[in-house]
Formats: C-alpha cells, structure tokens, sequence
C-alpha cells in the first residue's frame, strides 16, 4: 500500500521529468541547500543569543528577525526537499538515514512551537538587557542548535549513504 | 575592532584556499574508488536512470554488481539511451571499482555496448 503510493509519486509526470531533466533537478537542489542555510543560519545565532552569547544586544532583535528568516527557510527547504524525495520515493523512504532526518526535523518543527509559545508566555521582552534568559529557553535553544545541526549532518550523509 | 579581525580572517582564508589547490588537482580519481583502472563485463539486470546519476545492475557470473552511469545529460552526451541500457543488454563497463572491500560498485567511465563506444567522461583516460 505505502509501496504503491511511493511508486505512483515516483511516476508522476513532473517527477518523471524533474529525474531526467538537465538544469531543473540541480536548481531544486540548490533551492533546498537555500533553504537550509537560511535556516540553520538564522537558528544558531538566535539559540546562542538564547544561551548567553551576545547579551548586549537585545535578546528581541534576534527573536523578531531571525524566527522569520528561519521559517522561510525551513519553508524553502521542505517544498524543495519533498521534490528531490519524489524523485526517488522508495529509496528514500527505506532509508534508516532520511527516517531519523524526518523524526528530527518533526522534533525540531514541535520545539520551535514550544519554544515560541514559551517566549510569548514568558514576555522576555520585558527582561533587562543582559539578563540571563530562564532555564526552559535555554533547553529550547540547546536542543534547537542539537536537532537542526543534526538534521544538516544526516541530509549530507544521506547523499553518500 | 571587529572589521579589522574580519579582514585578518578573510585573507587566511584566501591563503589557506591557494595552498589546498594544488592539493586538490593533484587527486584524479573519485573519492570513494580506488585509482587502478577497472573493467568488468555483465548483462543487465535492473536499470534505475535519472539525477543524480543512474545506476545499473549487472550480473557477472552469478553475482550482481552495481554500475553507476552518469546523470541524464552526460548519459545523453555519450549516445547512451534508455533502450540501449535495458534488461538483457550486455555490457562492458571500464571505469574504477569502490575501495570498500567486498563491494560491488564500479563508478563507469566509458561503457562498451555491441562493439561501441561510450565514453561518460571524454576528457579521463579510461
């Protein structure tokens, strides 16, 4: 039944051509690799801002700038992303690799929520400047920079495994 | 200051590019095989074609061996078409075989099919 749906994906016509095409399946790549930078570019200095570094600058300039160039990313990455995985379903779906890649973005999408309802409910706009933030950010934010450099590290082994 | 450390960093980063380049045109191979030229004969078991490079399964004397071809342009380039890389077909594959032991992975260079020659990577010697 899953085999079924993940062939019938592979056949799509536009999937079909995405495989064999010349510049397209490269330019989809580059998109995700975009993507991906934007995300973990924004993410780890927000979660090092969160953990401590840089505490002379506002805590909610990082926040406020880096959460949306973050989202567009993680954005940019999964359409891009669920393009290359059609290109080859079944490979990638039985591949131990692209499952934990899934399980850790999955786990790094719920704390992203957490961690943003979390700011909310906290109102750290209110702390002064240098302050240290509360233990449930600093968690959020280490676990973050764990989950997401994570998924990078398993998306290139996937290439080579 | 900040700008001044930034401009410290960039050009050690510059140095250290011009210093790994030589490093870098001096290795001819693929990463992942050894140097030494390879050739192998089979007949075709199962074809899986398209980026980021195709992939063919042979048989050769009873054992399946896995031939990477090229992406689809290059397999274009070289006058490999789908027909001529479909089940049943025999093939020889000159190219270099992965440095794991045991493995059964050849990445192909140039690909002889009914006498003719196709070569994937026309500057390599192969």
């Amino acid at each position: 039944m899953i085999e079924q749906a993940l062939v019938f994906v592979e056949n799509l016509a536009f999937v079909s051509a995405l495989r064999n095409s010349t510049f397209m399946y490269p330019l989809v790549n580059a998109g995700h690799i975009f993507g991906v930078a934007l995300l973990v570019g924004g993410i780890v200095p927000l979660d090092l801002r969160l953990l401590g570094l840089w505490r002379h600058y506002p805590v909610m300039v990082f926040v406020d700038v880096l959460r949306v160039t973050a989202a567009l990313g993680l954005a940019m990455a999964v359409v891009c992303g669920a393009l290359l995985f059609a290109t080859a379903a079944s490979d990638y779906a039985g591949s131990q690799l692209f499952q934990a890649k899934m399980v850790l973005v999955l786990l790094g999408v719920a704390n992203a929520l957490i961690l943003g309802r979390v700011l909310r409910r906290l109102d750290i706009r209110s702390l002064p400047m240098t302050a240290v933030m509360p233990v449930s950010l600093r968690g959020g934010a280490l676990l973050s920079l764990v989950v997401w450099v994570g998924v990078l590290v398993l998306g290139r082994l996937l290439g080579y495994f | 200051m900040p700008q001044l450390r930034f401009i410290y960093l960039l050009r050690f980063a510059v140095l250290a590019a011009f210093l790994a380049a030589p490093a870098v045109q001096a290795h001819h191979g693929w990463a992942w095989a050894t140097d030494e030229e390879f050739e192998i004969t089979g007949t075709i078991q199962s074809v899986r074609l398209g980026n980021p490079h195709g992939e063919v399964t042979i048989d050769v004397d009873g054992e399946d061996w896995v031939v990477e071809v090229g992406q689809p342009w290059r397999n274009d380039r070289a006058g490999l078409s789908k027909e001529m890389l479909s089940e049943g077909r025999e093939i020889t594959v000159h190219g270099h075989r992965s440095a794991k032991e045991g493995e059964r992975l050849v990445k192909a260079e140039r690909i002889v099919i009914d006498g003719k020659n196709h070569d994937l990577y026309p500057d390599r010697d192969s």
